[in-house]
């Protein structure tokens, strides 16, 4: 029977199997949402989707592209940005 | 597009930066220099401004010198000295039973090195081996005597006094 705390579905399920040939259920916390484009609110790309311990080991250009606004803004809003602050 | 047109760049970690053309390449590339890196670049990646310079495709420092008339400052980017790192050197535990073992290794070499001396000593003639063992009898001798001698020597200056 599963416990009641593992009932809510809020953390996913893995099958693993266990050295003694056994599958078992493992309760993992779920990966956090993707990024989004603050202006346009599309799925950022190039940005790291992990918790935020993982983040913290990985290096600084793994996490998001290094371009202005990188992480912030998508690609296109970015373009627009500096064309607009340029003019 | 042409020679000397002021732009900037729109896609890549330099966005954001002006820079001049100054070479035009084929189809739809250039070469920039200015405040990104001197580098082909697609056109498509430039956003073209009102400003053209007098720059022709000669070097760099012309083109720091053009733009700071125009009153934009390129800051100069200096690259440090290559220095080798630092090499980790491993701590070596010593293990308190280690040692016993080492101990044994130099006994064993010892004991061999004692048994080699013996068998050389029994190849040497009994006759050296007994000049051998007077000499140091007859220095003991002497040392002993002399030793005496000296103890005696405070015990008489005492009982002067």
């Amino acid at each position: 029977m599963v416990e009641g705390k593992r009932k809510s579905g809020s953390k996913r399920k893995i099958k693993v199997r266990v050295p003694s040939s056994k599958s078992v259920t493992q309760y993992k916390k779920r990966k956090p949402a993707k990024a989004k484009c603050a202006e346009c609110s599309a799925d950022l790309k190039g940005v790291a989707r992990v918790r935020a311990t993982k983040l913290k080991k990985m290096p600084k250009s793994a996490k998001r592209p290094s371009r202005p606004f990188g992480g912030q803004l998508c690609s296109k809003c970015t373009r627009k940005e500096i064309v607009r602050r340029s003019k | 597009m042409n020679v000397g047109r002021l732009c900037v760049k729109i896609a890549g970690r330099d966005a954001g930066k002006k820079c001049v053309i100054v070479e035009v390449l084929e189809g739809s590339f250039v070469t920039i220099d200015g405040e990104t890196r001197r580098r082909k670049c697609n056109i498509r990646h430039l956003e073209p401004l009102k400003e053209e310079i007098k720059v022709g495709k000669g070097s760099h420092e012309e083109v720091v010198k053009a733009f700071k008339d125009l009153g934009i400052e390129i800051k100069e980017k200096k690259s440090k000295p290559k220095t080798e790192k630092p090499k980790k050197q491993r701590k070596i535990k010593v293990k308190a039973a280690a040692e016993p073992k080492a101990v044994k290794k130099t006994e064993k070499k010892d004991t061999a090195k004692a048994a080699e001396k013996k068998s050389e000593a029994k190849k040497e003639t009994p006759k050296a081996a007994e000049k051998k063992e007077e000499k140091p009898a007859a220095e003991k001798n002497e040392v002993k005597a002399e030793k005496k001698a000296e103890a005696k020597k405070p015990a008489a200056k005492a009982a002067k006094k």
